[in-house]
């Protein structure tokens, strides 16, 4: 992790190559206590028939693995993931191979804070999943 | 045409939920579940020399509590169907082993966009979590998205 100072516009975070396998997200999903009605989470047939093409991951997870790229890059530093927001544009499915991508958008020297684009592409690099994030670098 | 709501809906909290208390075991398994390996939230002795004297939760362990059971009755609908389209989170202070967090929510917002696609009409619901003493650990606004 670097400092304030000591970043750009433009530059670039991860990517972040991820590999969710289906029992992962049952993992996810089932330490969320998703139950009833939760089938798509958890299962490609209930997943199906709801128009889905299978099993999909829960939306709440994919915000933690896109603030994960995040605070990987800020590390163990005091620097603090201020704001993230996210839109669900694709479901994204489990083992699928994704990959996370972050680019500095902007610098704010009076608050010492960055903004940051975000986004969860599949393998044919179609955007999933879109965000964006501030981190704020505290002294 | 605007979309027509009651105004009395807004601001009008509509839930506090009873305290969940945060359980190290559980931070320990979103950590697993997410693959996270930073040690700030999953090795007790780096933890203490990192910049909160301890494991934290990772931000995003924000959006795992629960909303109570009258939440969705709440939700206002418009439209078709409705659709859960993103959220917008700012975290506020880190969530810690102990914590008895509280989520307490209001409609936000709601207004009208027209796309490609249609009209939709957007609700947006703020949930703040705080913890026993009291102080903000987040605002979770939640976009939901109805096709009208």
């Amino acid at each position: 992790m670097t400092k304030f100072d000591q970043i750009n516009i433009g530059d670039t975070l991860g990517p972040l190559e991820l590999f969710v396998s289906k029992d992962q997200c049952r993992a996810y999903a089932k330490l969320m206590g998703m139950g009833e009605g939760a089938g798509r989470f958890t299962d490609d047939e209930a997943a199906k028939k709801e128009g889905l093409p299978g099993m999909i991951l829960p939306g709440n997870m994919s915000l933690g693995l896109l603030s994960k790229l995040v605070t990987d890059w800020i590390g163990s530093s005091n620097a603090w993931l201020k704001q993230m927001s996210t839109t669900y544009r694709v479901p994204v499915q489990p083992d699928h191979a994704i990959t996370i991508h972050g680019f500095i958008t902007n610098k704010n020297p009076a608050e010492q804070t960055a903004e940051i684009d975000v986004w969860m592409e599949n393998e044919e690099a179609e955007r999933l999943v879109t965000g964006t994030a501030t981190v704020e670098f505290r002294k | 045409m605007a979309v027509e709501y009651d105004p009395a809906l807004i601001n009008k909290v509509f839930e506090v939920t009873d305290p969940v208390e945060v359980k190290a075991d559980k931070i320990k398994r979103y950590c697993a579940a997410l693959r996270e390996t930073n040690p700030i939230y999953t090795d007790e002795e780096a933890a203490k020399k990192g910049p909160y004297g301890g494991i934290v939760a990772p931000p995003s362990f924000a959006v795992t509590f629960r909303n109570g059971r009258h939440f969705f009755e709440n939700v206002p609908r418009f439209g078709r169907r409705g659709f859960d389209a993103g959220k917008d989170v700012e975290f506020v202070a880190p969530i810690r082993p102990g914590d008895k967090v509280t989520l307490t929510s209001h409609v936000k917002e709601i207004f009208e966009k027209t796309g490609r696609t249609g009209t939709m009409v957007f609700v947006v619901i703020r949930s703040t979590l705080k913890n026993q003493k009291d102080e903000v650990l987040a605002h979770i606004d939640h976009r939901f998205m109805n096709r009208t």
